[in-house]
């Protein structure tokens, strides 16, 4: 018998705020134990919870970027169960309004396009993390996660393989990036994903039984977990081999192989209710305005808009828009100095290899892009040579600086004063009449080293072709 | 019995006393549980901030029954507080007994407002979100409201100015220039007509309602008597959401990050239980349960929800009310005084006494209890209220 | 309401209850449902619950970092810490 695999992805992404949700805390990932926190966050009675205008921003953007109805009244409601990674015992969440609902996501797959629904997002805090303690065989727990902003989106169970949920991730990836809505890292654990999963007969409109793969945090895990899952849903239902139920399972990666997690019977009923201390929020249009207005264009719209626009190649389109960043740099460069084709370069070229010695991504770059537009022009007006505006280009990744102050402050301006190049070219010329001889005889090669002797002497501060001429002019004379 | 739990040496002239739902800095906090016994806050609430400001010194802790969710602060684990054999809460004998000018304290379930009418105080709740919850601790979040008792209508009134006004620590409130009208000085209309509830007098002991009945005809302020059988609802519907809010409030105390933990323990779960079993009171438990099963797939509609649906109710019969009339008296409770002997009878009596408390407490709206008798106002006429109650004071005793 | 619901909302709010606690619950059950029911007298089909009692317009506050309490602070009064974590008793994993 052929059977088709059902899934409906609920992806779970920390918001990029400075502060937390609900107390103003910072959000930031990576600190001690337990520094990120407040008597609110350690569940300690009194503090009310204020909520934070920023996540309601990043949860509409989210939805925006996923074709989804804004609720203009959104309310939030509390859930309530214990584990000690949740401090009060409940979770605010939202449960009867959320933020956005009925969206759809493009994807592209082998198979071609394919659109993924999405049912709801809601906004939500985070809970804390435990760690493991074998020597004193207990549990410690870290509040730094604890009340951190999320979006939680929730897919239709359109997706039938793999490869489309792995799309449909790197479609979400890079949307909710684009927007700065979150960094999106898995391995950092800002893009979680718990994977709902069931197979049935192809052509039946019956769902089969559906299990629950929690908190998957790597795209080569998620594919290989959907994978085993759906073999090990066939062969139950072909062998006989166990009987299916509806549980939650982890993954183990390591093993190649999901677990189920025995779950307490008494878990379960999380009754919701209406948090009575946080009034609905409600999005005028002023305020939607605000956050539409704000709203990057598409990736594939940016990228189609560089080539017909601003004549760049496909390649360079590609290269810029795979990054917010580089498009913002890209963008601001361009208005400054009006030439698409230097931009590109100095950023997908002499940006990317900064970038890479630096160890850091492409989103992190922080380079000014009017500073960078203003540093193209020194170079193509001949004002400052590539060599000394590369040395510029690194000085702009430490800080904000005025391109052409610090090409004077160092030296860097090239010098048009054609008696001390002379006067330069010269002395190197009577220095060297071995290198003068050998390119009067035919040597090409000892033009070159004398052109570098002089480039040297002169710290790479004077136009190429000028300097060129110069050289050529000073030896036919000797 | 102990009437405070935690006290300051205090030779300032003007003392007030705090009720232990609400946070100090310095006192500890204990919401009358086990739980939080010797719990020290590391922060104080808005209103100990404000009245510190204003030169209160505040000299003690007053006890009150566990999470002030009974009848008079029986549930207390520190003791119940008895008088002559008669149950009142702590805060009502500070104030009584002249050990400080008036008290601030937290209204959930009525304890408080109880307490003054058997006491002879003054006691005012004002308007839902007129004065910062911040910094106290959370019971019925959608109903609960800082509140102040004192001797006389003018010395509630003092207090009242120094703890109203907006705070962006709460996001319940309202602007500030609405908390100002709450304040002494502020314009305001004198109580005219009163609606007398008659579905609440019905139940009750009226000695105090005629006496005051009385007072106003010599005022020449007209008494109408209206059915209000509506308002005997709001017990039923304010014990639902006050119990399911509770069970969601309390979740918080489980032995992990404070307060107090079982010994007896091998795991996570016994760790949870046997420190709230051991640490709360059977009244509270029995609210935590009810409050759950409340809350509970399958009951939600037919049990929270339509507690929410019956507070609209409420609150547009109280709205219907004042077209016509400027307050509505009513008793606050069934009878003159009561003693342990009462809640040997019945654990759960503060959810039939409330009967007379809820109608103002599910709808935020602000009461003065004077003279014994209950004047339920609209929004923001704390100044109206506040005005009769004195005059009352005055001539009508 | 029954035992076994009753023990369930035990598990669920993490209590255990004796026997005779639980026959004075199931009864303080019984008569407080009996007073609710009252209220299915009134008709609430056409109304909109009420959450909050005060129409307060939405509180939201910027995004600002503040840092007011030390670690040392917060676990001043827990039961148990180690390495500035909060212990509990291990889960299984």
């Amino acid at each position: 018998m052929k059977y088709e695999t059902v899934i409906g992805l609920e992806v779970h992404v920390e918001l990029a705020t400075e502060s937390k949700i609900f107390c103003s805390c910072s959000a930031k990932f990576g600190a001690e134990p337990n520094d990120h926190v407040c008597p609110a966050c350690c569940g300690m009675p009194g503090m009310l919870p204020i909520v934070n205008k920023k996540v309601v921003d990043l949860g509409m953007t989210a939805g925006m970027m996923l074709n989804c109805d804004i609720n203009r009244t959104t309310t939030f409601d509390k859930k309530s169960y214990y584990y000690p990674d949740l401090p009060c015992s409940y979770q605010t969440t939202q449960w009867f309004a959320p933020i956005c609902v009925n969206g759809k996501v493009k994807i592209n797959t082998s198979k071609g396009e394919k659109f993924i629904r999405i049912k709801q997002i809601h906004m939500e805090e985070d809970a804390g993390k435990l760690v493991h303690d074998d020597w004193t065989d207990t549990s410690l727990v870290d509040y730094n996660r604890t009340s951190v902003p999320l979006i939680e989106i929730v897919s239709q169970p359109d997706l039938s393989s793999a490869e489309e949920v792995l799309a449909y991730l790197e479609r979400l990836r890079d949307l909710l990036r684009f927007a700065k809505v979150s960094d999106c890292r898995f391995e950092q654990g800002s893009m979680r994903c718990d994977v709902n999963l069931s197979i049935r007969p192809e052509g039946s409109d019956k769902l089969g039984v559906r299990t629950e793969m929690k908190n998957m945090n790597s795209l080569s895990a998620i594919e290989r977990a959907i994978d085993y899952e759906v073999a090990r849903h066939i062969d139950a239902l072909e062998n006989h081999t166990e009987e299916l139920v509806q549980e939650t399972r982890r993954w183990d990666d390591v093993k190649g192989k999901s677990y189920s997690m025995r779950t307490k019977e008494t878990a379960g009923d999380y009754r919701y209710f209406p948090d009575p201390n946080i009034m609905p929020v409600v999005i005028d249009d002023c305020w939607f305005d605000s956050v539409k207005a704000s709203l990057p264009e598409f990736p594939e719209v940016k990228k189609a808009r560089y080539i017909d626009e601003l004549g760049l190649s496909e390649y360079d389109a590609d290269q810029l828009t795979q990054s917010r960043a580089f498009c913002d740099c890209f963008e601001a460069a361009y208005a400054e100095c009006g030439m698409a084709k230097d931009c590109a370069n100095w950023i997908i070229s002499d940006c990317s290899k900064a970038l890479n010695r630096r160890q850091e991504t492409a989103d992190m770059l922080k380079v000014n892009g009017r500073a960078l537009g203003q540093l193209i022009k020194l170079v193509t007006e001949d004002k400052v040579g590539r060599a000394n505006a590369k040395k510029i280009l690194d000085a702009m990744f430490d800080g904000d600086i005025d391109p052409e102050r610090y090409a004077e402050e160092n030296g860097f301006i090239v010098s048009n004063d054609t008696g001390a190049i002379e006067a330069v070219v010269k002395a190197v010329v009577d220095a060297d009449p071995k290198s003068v001889a050998d390119f009067k005889g035919g040597k090409e090669k000892a033009l070159m080293a004398l052109f570098g002797k002089c480039m040297k002497e002169l710290k790479g501060n004077c136009n190429p072709q000028v300097l060129r001429e110069i050289l050529i002019d000073c030896i036919n004379k000797q | 019995m102990k009437l405070y739990i935690d006290v300051k040496e205090s030779s300032a002239a003007k003392k007030v006393a705090v009720d232990d739902m609400i946070l100090t800095k310095d006192l500890t906090t204990t919401a009358g549980s086990k739980m939080l016994e010797g719990y020290k806050s590391l922060f104080a609430a808005e209103v100990v901030d404000k009245l510190e400001a204003a030169g209160y010194d505040i000299s003690g802790k007053a006890n009150v029954g566990e999470l002030a969710i009974d009848l008079l602060g029986e549930t207390s684990y520190f003791g119940a507080v008895e008088t002559d054999g008669k149950l009142t809460n702590a805060a009502s004998v500070a104030v009584k007994n002249g050990d400080v000018c008036g008290a601030v304290v937290f209204e959930v379930n009525g304890a408080n407002a109880r307490s003054a009418a058997l006491s002879d105080l003054t006691f005012l709740k004002p308007t839902y979100g007129t004065v910062s919850r911040f910094g106290t601790i959370p019971a019925a979040c959608s109903g609960e409201t800082v509140s102040v008792m004192a001797k006389t209508a003018e010395d509630a009134h003092a207090l009242l100015d120094t703890v109203v006004g907006y705070d962006s620590k709460d996001g319940t409130m309202h602007a500030e220039e609405k908390c100002a009208l709450l304040k002494s000085g502020a314009d305001f209309a004198p109580v005219k007509k009163v609606a007398v509830a008659k579905s609440l007098c019905d139940t009750a002991d009226t000695t105090k309602i005629e006496a005051f009945k009385a007072f106003l005809a010599k005022e020449g302020i007209e008494a109408v008597e209206v059915d209000a059988d509506i308002l005997s609802s709001a017990s039923a519907a304010w014990t639902a959401l006050m119990c399911a809010e509770l069970c969601n409030n309390v979740s918080r105390y489980d032995g992990v990050k404070y307060g107090y933990r079982t010994k007896n323990y091998k795991n996570i779960d016994e760790l949870y239980t046997n420190s709230r079993t051991e640490a709360f009171g059977m009244l509270l438990k029995s609210a935590v349960l009810y409050g759950s099963d409340a809350l509970s797939t399958g009951n939600y509609e037919k049990v929270y929800d339509k507690g929410l649906r019956v507070r609209r109710v409420i609150s547009e019969y109280f709205a219907s009310l004042f077209a016509d009339y400027d307050a509505v008296l009513m008793p606050v409770s069934s009878k003159g005084e009561y003693t342990m002997a009462d809640i040997e009878a019945d654990r759960y009596i503060s959810f039939k006494e409330n009967r007379y408390t809820a109608p103002a407490m599910i709808t935020g709206l602000p009461f003065v209890v004077t003279g014994g008798v209950q004047l339920v106002g609209n929004a923001f006429s704390e100044n109206a209220l506040l005005d009769l109650a004195a005059k009352f004071e005055k001539e009508g005793k | 309401m029954t035992k076994e619901v009753l023990l369930r909302l035990e598990g669920e709010n993490q209590l255990a209850l004796d026997d005779a606690q639980r026959d004075e619950i199931l009864s303080f059950f019984d008569a407080q449902s009996a007073e609710f029911e009252k209220l299915d007298s009134i008709d609430t089909e056409n109304v909109e619950r009420m959450v909050h009692v005060m129409p307060i317009l939405t509180v939201v506050r910027d995004d600002v970092m503040i840092k007011n309490f030390t670690r040392d602070e917060l676990q001043a009064g827990a039961p148990e810490t180690m390495d500035g974590y909060w212990q509990v008793p291990r889960l299984v994993e």
